[in-house]
């Protein structure tokens, strides 16, 4: 994954962007982060409905939508995009955003389509960063029955190198000083003597 | 068996971000962070509302908790999450957080985790007041205690 550089220049002058998030405040936040981006071209929606009316009638480049929306939700409207919105925007880059990240959730984020889930609250850092990833990528698409979206299966090598990881298991990227002893030769065979088990 | 298509759509993104002209990413972030900030008035009148909110019908002097639904609690806390960007430095995102597990976890179990979230509310209200300029490792040490209690299984109680 590349590290985005302070210097590195990024143009969204002409990115049409759709912000999708039923709470107001955090909707104004998320637009106002897009639109210091450079975004000239932002649609907002309240609502699934309304995101769904606005991919129905404009080409998008970008989607970022809360997860948590009453009656439908961030999840199911991106599985309707990937497998019912017009061809234009069907393979859109989409990263969620979700004031609680529970394991089953961001499992359903990444069975959706979801390219990014990013966890509330938003900072514009991290929201560039993934956006950059998002345009960087080359995950192929997987289109058939139970799932399409970006290809699911990618190793996790932890953050870039020289940024902070935000997950509570990320470990540094440099290995440190060895915290035990080295096992000796007795240990280790040990470990891995064969034995003989009865069954 | 269903037909696997695998294939690679044109992103349109990745060609418009490379397009000459453009901010620097720094430039892009700072100038996020100044518009953001003009928000920080309203976000905050909505976070210490959700709060009192909470604390009025969650809180232990409130006569009615039993009967209030998880979810309602649930939709709360991450109201006050949406816009804890402003209140990071006081470590009022990462309760709100734990709040938020602590009810979803709650509300798998079917059961009200009083004395949790009460410490919760106790937490949100002494961070939301004092926290950015407690010593930083006074507020590491409350918010890890929050995040052992809210990931107690009800079972282990």
């Amino acid at each position: 994954m590349d590290v985005l550089q302070p210097s590195t220049r990024i143009n969204l002058e002409k990115a049409s962007v759709l912000v999708l998030d039923d709470n107001g405040p955090s909707l104004d936040i998320l637009s106002q982060v897009v639109s210091g981006f450079g975004v000239n071209q932002l649609s907002r929606a309240e609502s699934v409905k309304e995101a769904q009316a606005l991919v129905g009638t404009k080409t998008f480049d970008l989607i970022i939508s809360d997860v948590q929306i009453p009656e439908v939700d961030g999840i199911e409207f991106i599985n309707w995009l990937r497998r019912e919105a017009p061809e234009t925007n069907r393979y859109v880059p989409v990263i969620l955003v979700t004031g609680h990240t529970r394991t089953t959730d961001i499992f359903r984020t990444r069975d959706a389509g979801a390219n990014f889930t990013v966890a509330k609250p938003i900072t514009p850092k991290v929201l560039l960063e993934r956006i950059f990833w998002v345009a960087r990528e080359e995950r192929a698409f997987i289109e058939c029955d139970a799932y399409v979206g970006p290809d699911r299966r990618f190793k996790y090598e932890g953050p870039p190198i020289g940024i902070e990881g935000r997950r509570r298991d990320d470990l540094p990227a440099e290995v440190g000083t060895a915290q035990e002893a080295n096992m000796s030769q007795d240990e280790i065979n040990s470990l891995m003597k064969v034995a003989k088990v009865q069954i | 068996m269903s037909v696997v298509r695998k294939f690679r759509p044109p992103n349109r993104l990745a060609k418009l971000i490379k397009d000459r002209g453009g901010l620097m990413a720094k430039d892009a972030i700072a100038a996020a962070e100044i518009g953001v900030e003009s928000l920080r008035e309203a976000s905050l009148a909505v976070l210490d509302g959700a709060l009192s909110e909470i604390e009025r019908r969650f809180g232990p002097g409130a006569p009615d908790r039993e009967s209030e639904s998880f979810e309602a609690l649930y939709a709360l806390t991450l109201q006050m999450i949406d816009v804890s960007t402003f209140v990071a430095d006081a470590g009022v995102d990462q309760a709100a957080i734990s709040l938020a597990a602590i009810t979803d976890s709650c509300a798998e179990a079917g059961v009200w985790r009083w004395n949790a979230i009460d410490v919760h509310l106790n937490a949100l209200r002494l961070l939301r007041t004092v926290g950015a300029q407690l010593p930083a490792a006074d507020r590491e040490a409350m918010l890890e205690g929050l995040y052992k209690v809210s990931h107690r299984k009800i079972d282990e109680l």
